[in-house]
């Protein structure tokens, strides 16, 4: 019997996490690759969720949370808890391709912008955003298919109450505690499928990558 | 719509006096008319293009004052001091990049169009306005290539086309022609010599190619290290160069070293001396440099008195011009001489063989060592002397 719950959970989850996640990204990867001196530190802190163990992400969400409520919602074990930690959590995989992205952008592009009687929006709306939508593409696919995929913290947060929690990942777990390997297989299967297809696009399978100006 | 020439009485001068001492030195004071194509030339690194940025908004000095069409772009009067500067999106400026720079994205068309895109008008006046400028410049039937799909000469006509659009104040070449076969280059000049006629716009052109600045400029400014050495048109520059940097800077042939005193100009430690007039601004028994063009030279088989014997050390032919360069054996100075064919064969010039040279005194070109005015020399010109 496949979980459909666990998967609509998990794709609503995964769809609320790039809603939010996403501009804030953007805006946060552009204003890291117009370099300063607090560049690395920020980088640093924005790439920690690669490197820290889930458990110990986990641990701090729940002593942050801890009965504290968000619009008259739990933030423990509950899906708003379960957004906030996934939007902290996929951080680095949704800035680090769309900051890539804007370093890409060659500064005399930009410089024309400029002398072209552009200003800052319009430079950032009409030549930057448009030069970088692949990045940005990129850190989207790259962030729905690690927030489906997403276990650790999850667990450590969310619980695995049915339908507000328990995501796709978790119920494979219970079904593989439960020895229902039939279930646990068809839900893998279809993460699988998923992943493989985010990322897929992240490397750029449909259309060609854009490229600089020509230098003939 | 305001893409049309400038009107003759919107009076478009350049007036700019910049100085920084980081990240690289910087003195430089400029006054560039309208109409008139103003030449930066000088060694890479020598702070050219900075200056060009400087005047575009896209690089801040230290200090100075740049004034454009009688408006006030940038104006600090001490390193610490308050700082008046206009945004470069407000500067009015054409800039044309050595790389083009056009937006990847968008075809040659949209690349015009969004020059305009501050400028009023509806988006179709803009298209139209657009379109108008890539005809002028030659390009119309790519008006919806992508830029990777155009040659590179193609891509900076599209880069002028977007660069004037806006009938900008000023024009700012960077290099524009560098990254263009020379055949193409040849017809970019011409387009650009063409235009300058119609635009009432000062025009500077930043190249490191001295044949290029002579070709289309009014006048040069050589800067070195940062430093405006001399602004002078082509001619006189090639003639009277005001110090031995200039003159090694600008390539001229034949230059030397000697003592000057009273009229009399003693060539290094040799025998020979020339008589000089020149305005009493040298001081007596100063080191000088000092340069002949070609046609103060003449070349003789025979001994005479004020002649002076030299050896001819190589002579390289190319189609019906010989280029000989003669070594002075006494002193071990090398002079170079263009004659054509006939003529070495007439003096019987072969290598080795022995002839003797004449100096038209009148010709010759005395000069300081290194800049006078300038504080801020590190490097002697006569250190790095030919």
């Amino acid at each position: 019997m496949l979980d459909t719950q666990a998967i609509a959970l998990s794709l609503t989850l995964a769809f609320w996490t790039l809603v939010l996640l996403i501009p804030f990204g953007i805006w946060i990867a552009h204003r890291l690759a117009d370099a300063g001196s607090w560049k690395s530190w920020a980088e640093a802190a924005l790439a920690l969720p690669l490197v820290l163990p889930p458990t110990v992400l986990g641990y701090y969400f729940i002593v942050a949370f801890a009965g504290k409520s968000l619009f008259g919602e739990p933030l423990v074990f509950s899906f708003t808890g379960l957004l906030i930690a996934s939007f902290i959590v996929n951080l680095p995989f949704a800035i680090q391709p769309i900051q890539r992205a804007f370093e890409a952008i060659p500064p005399e592009i930009k410089e024309a912008a400029k002398v072209s009687g552009l200003n800052t929006w319009q430079r950032f709306r009409l030549i930057e955003l448009p030069l970088a939508w692949r990045g940005i593409l990129s850190g989207a696919a790259m962030t729905f298919a690690h927030t489906l995929g997403e276990f650790g913290v999850v667990l450590m947060v969310g619980g695995a109450i049915p339908g507000e929690t328990k995501t796709a990942s978790i119920a494979i777990y219970d079904k593989v505690q439960a020895f229902d390997t039939a279930g646990a297989g068809s839900l893998s299967l279809i993460l699988l499928i998923i992943s493989l297809i985010a990322i897929a696009v992240s490397y750029g399978v449909f259309g060609k990558p854009q490229t600089g100006s020509q230098r003939a | 719509m305001g893409y049309s020439v400038n009107p003759k009485q919107d009076l478009s001068v350049l007036k700019l006096h910049i100085q920084q001492t980081v990240p690289n030195p910087l003195a430089i004071k400029l006054e560039v008319g309208d109409g008139e194509i103003h030449a930066l030339v000088g060694p890479s690194g020598s702070g050219k293009t900075s200056v060009l940025r400087s005047i575009a908004g896209l690089h801040h000095p230290e200090m100075g004052h740049i004034e454009c069409a009688n408006r006030v772009w940038l104006n600090r009067d001490s390193a610490r001091g308050p700082r008046v500067a206009q945004d470069a999106s407000l500067r009015s400026c054409g800039f044309l990049f050595q790389q083009y720079a056009l937006f990847p994205h968008l075809s040659a068309l949209e690349n015009v169009r969004i020059a305009l895109h501050n400028n009023g008008g509806s988006r179709a006046e803009q298209m139209q306005c657009a379109h108008d400028w890539l005809a002028q410049l030659n390009i119309a039937e790519l008006a919806n290539r992508l830029p990777r799909q155009i040659s590179g000469g193609q891509q900076q006509r599209v880069a002028l086309a977007r660069a004037l659009a806006r009938s900008p104040k000023i024009l700012l070449l960077d290099e524009p022609f560098s990254a263009i076969d020379i055949p193409t280059r040849q017809t970019l000049y011409q387009t650009l010599a063409e235009l300058r006629k119609r635009l009432h716009i000062p025009i500077i052109l930043v190249t490191h190619d001295l044949r290029e600045a002579h070709l289309l400029a009014d006048r040069i400014t050589v800067i070195d290290q940062g430093v405006g050495l001399q602004t002078a048109n082509a001619n006189d520059l090639f003639a009277k160069p005001r110090n031995a940097r200039v003159a090694q800077l600008v390539g001229i042939p034949n230059l030397f070293q000697g003592v000057f005193n009273a009229g009399r100009l003693q060539w290094g430690s040799s025998p020979w001396a020339f008589q000089i007039s020149d305005k009493g601004k040298i001081p007596p028994q100063s080191q000088v440099a000092w340069v002949i063009p070609q046609a103060g030279l003449s070349v003789h088989s025979t001994s005479q008195d004020g002649r002076i014997p030299c050896r001819v050390k190589r002579i390289s032919t190319l189609g019906q011009i010989a280029v000989i360069e003669f070594v002075i054996e006494a002193i071990t100075e090398t002079l170079t001489w263009e004659a054509s064919a006939a003529e070495v064969r007439r003096l019987g010039l072969e290598q080795d063989a022995l002839v003797y040279l004449e100096f038209n005194c009148d010709l010759i070109h005395i000069m300081p060592l290194r800049p006078i005015n300038d504080p801020r020399r590190f490097m002697s010109a006569a250190d790095s002397a030919p």
